[in-house]
């Protein structure tokens, strides 16, 4: 339960905000690379932390991220000419390059400078695994490139999708590290979907359908480990790192790729997930990167053309009553991402915690919001770097492992959390 | 035409959801494992809380030796902060949920006594470690592993302002 100015606090993300403060102390993904496949390619509208923005790739290959609105009369610059090097606003001409700043406003005589006092607002947009990421926070507190692992492997290695959420990013957050919805909403996958089934772990989570739960702080963020009971005076452990503000990674199943996501807000009422999979030592086959085009694991199908999912709350997400019945999905619609999705989407475009019931296995979530606001206030108040924003912190990985009953997992899995370069992930 | 679902998650639809207590007061007892949490629990005590109970330590027969079973053989008693020694039996009993907490590295080995008044009677034991300043990574296992055989829900948490967050998101 939060109380309302709580809520408000942890959900609003807009500029000036301290939760919009906060967000912007990070590099967040902004674009999939796809989305300006080439030199002058048309441009993209991008809406992110509440601010409306415009993505472009210039004539030479350089990225820009800037206010979507021509300074002049404020049409918007997506109906502009991506040309030699800048985007012209078709309107009377006025161009801009990828920093925002106004190259030429052919109504004023070059001699006269105008130009060069006009500039839009604009953030660094750079490439990194086949994410477009940015940075909008002060220019001079700019952290050093992000290092999750799944962006720094060879392209080969790694996939990325993405697809509108119309709801608040924390109850779509809240979802990817509350490791308990698992053995219900999410059930009749595990032995199903191409990307999860076969894993020899797998029979711990199918035998022990009430796992128990430990919660420790990390440098980052937070480690969430769920426990089942395993053979010879053993626990599985699963282990949910989680890195602030956004990103979770799922524990993994066997040799499977690996995957998380990062849920990023558009505006207070909406937010992209983001989803990847990637595998630290070997390319992905071209069956796992089929599965995943066809929306298996943790992806999904779209609506042809967008990064909307084909299920979603127009057509009632595809629900399926016969399927739910017969037990095949347990809450009658397909697909894990979808089936966090509609939930979540249920719950309002903002969630009202002040009237939840949250028990004691809610933790990791009652610890990671406590972690927000308090890194917020500190933020607000010292002007104190949060934790997450050290690419140090990027570089832990999720892990699925047997150990000793006597063993803290946290001290046990060590090596395991770490994302070391070249070697494989510790599952089961 | 919209959707059903479509319609239903909109803001405007939001401010339609009934507005009710869905809940009602829930009992929740906080036990201190140990003199530094105590402490803690002393303080945490004086805040304002919506029915939780707390108690700075556990006493107990010796025959209620940890791990012993049934109501009759468990004889311990929760002393709160008023001073008065409540059978924790009963407490348990009247509890929807118990929360024990200990400083890392101190004995928490008390926490079998609890838990055994937990099984008896079917409720949910979450147990917090506070790290203590100084505290190794090694008394914070030893606090684990003391709690994990009976704990639900284990947490490490960052400090006494963790401690308030949880018990005010459980509504204590």
């Amino acid at each position: 339960m939060l109380k309302p100015e709580q809520n408000d606090y942890v959900t609003q993300t807009g500029p000036g905000t301290p939760m919009g403060n906060l967000f912007r102390c990070y590099w967040i993904p902004a674009l999939l690379s796809e989305e300006l496949p080439e030199n002058d390619c048309p441009p993209v509208r991008v809406k992110l932390l509440s601010e409306r923005l415009l993505a472009f790739r210039d004539s030479e290959g350089k990225l820009g991220l800037i206010d979507e609105f021509c300074a002049h009369r404020g049409v918007s610059l997506w109906f502009g000419r991506n040309e030699d090097c800048g985007l012209r606003c078709p309107y009377h001409g006025w161009k801009f390059d990828v920093t925002g700043q106004c190259v030429e406003v052919p109504s004023e005589p070059v001699e006269s400078g105008y130009a060069k006092k006009i500039k839009l607002k604009s953030y660094p947009l750079i490439e990194k695994g086949g994410v477009l990421w940015t940075y909008m926070g002060d220019p001079a507190q700019q952290p050093p490139e992000p290092e999750f692992e799944f962006c720094t492997v060879p392209l080969n290695q790694t996939f990325t999708t993405k697809r509108i959420q119309e709801c608040n990013w924390l109850q779509a957050m809240e979802g990817g590290i509350d490791s308990s919805h698992v053995s219900w909403l999410h059930r009749g996958d595990l032995s199903n979907d191409p990307l999860f089934k076969g894993a020899a772990g797998n029979k711990y989570n199918m035998a022990d359908l009430a796992p128990v739960f430990e919660v420790v702080e990390n440098d980052g963020g937070l480690l969430i480990g769920a426990r089942r009971n395993a053979e010879d005076d053993q626990y599985y452990w699963r282990i949910t790192p989680w890195v602030m503000p956004t990103y979770t990674g799922v524990p993994p199943r066997g040799d499977h790729p690996i995957h998380g996501h990062f849920w990023i807000p558009i505006d207070d009422h909406n937010c992209w997930a983001w989803s990847y999979d990637y595998h630290p030592t070997r390319p992905l086959t071209d069956s796992e990167v089929q599965a995943m085009r066809d929306g298996k694991g943790i992806h999904v199908k779209y609506v042809p053309g967008t990064y909307i999912p084909l299920a979603n709350k127009t057509n009632d997400y595809l629900m399926n009553r016969e399927a739910q019945k017969a037990g095949r999905t347990f809450s009658g619609i397909e697909g894990i991402g979808m089936q966090d999705a509609s939930l979540q989407e249920s719950m309002g475009p903002i969630c009202d915690r002040t009237k939840e019931n949250l028990v004691g296995t809610d933790n990791g979530v009652i610890m990671a919001r406590h972690r927000l606001m308090r890194a917020a206030k500190a933020l607000a108040e010292k002007g104190t770097i949060p934790p997450g924003v050290n690419p140090e912190h990027h570089k832990v990985r999720q892990a699925a492992l047997l150990l000793k009953r006597d063993v803290q997992f946290k001290e046990g899995a060590k090596e395991a959390l770490i994302a070391k370069k070249g070697v494989r992930q510790t599952s089961v | 035409m919209l959707s059903e679902s479509a319609r239903m998650t909109t803001a405007q639809e939001a401010a339609y959801r009934i507005q009710y207590p869905n809940s009602k007061r829930r009992a929740a007892k906080v036990i201190a494992l140990d003199r530094t949490s105590a402490k803690i629990v002393d303080e945490v005590s004086r805040l304002p809380w919506n029915g939780a109970s707390f108690f700075t330590s556990l006493s107990f027969a010796a025959k209620s030796s940890p791990g012993s079973e049934g109501g009759e053989a468990l004889q311990a008693w929760l002393n709160d902060l008023a001073g008065h020694a409540l059978n924790l039996v009963a407490e348990v009993e009247a509890a929807d949920f118990v929360v024990v907490i200990t400083a890392a590295g101190e004995d928490a080995r008390a926490v079998s006594i609890i838990a055994d008044a937990c099984k008896l009677h079917n409720k949910s034991l979450v147990g917090l470690v506070v790290p203590r300043e100084g505290a190794s990574e090694d008394a914070i296992g030893e606090s684990l592993n003391h709690l994990r055989p009976y704990a639900r829900m284990l947490v490490v948490a960052s400090g006494v302002d963790y401690v308030e967050a949880m018990l005010m998101a459980l509504r204590a």
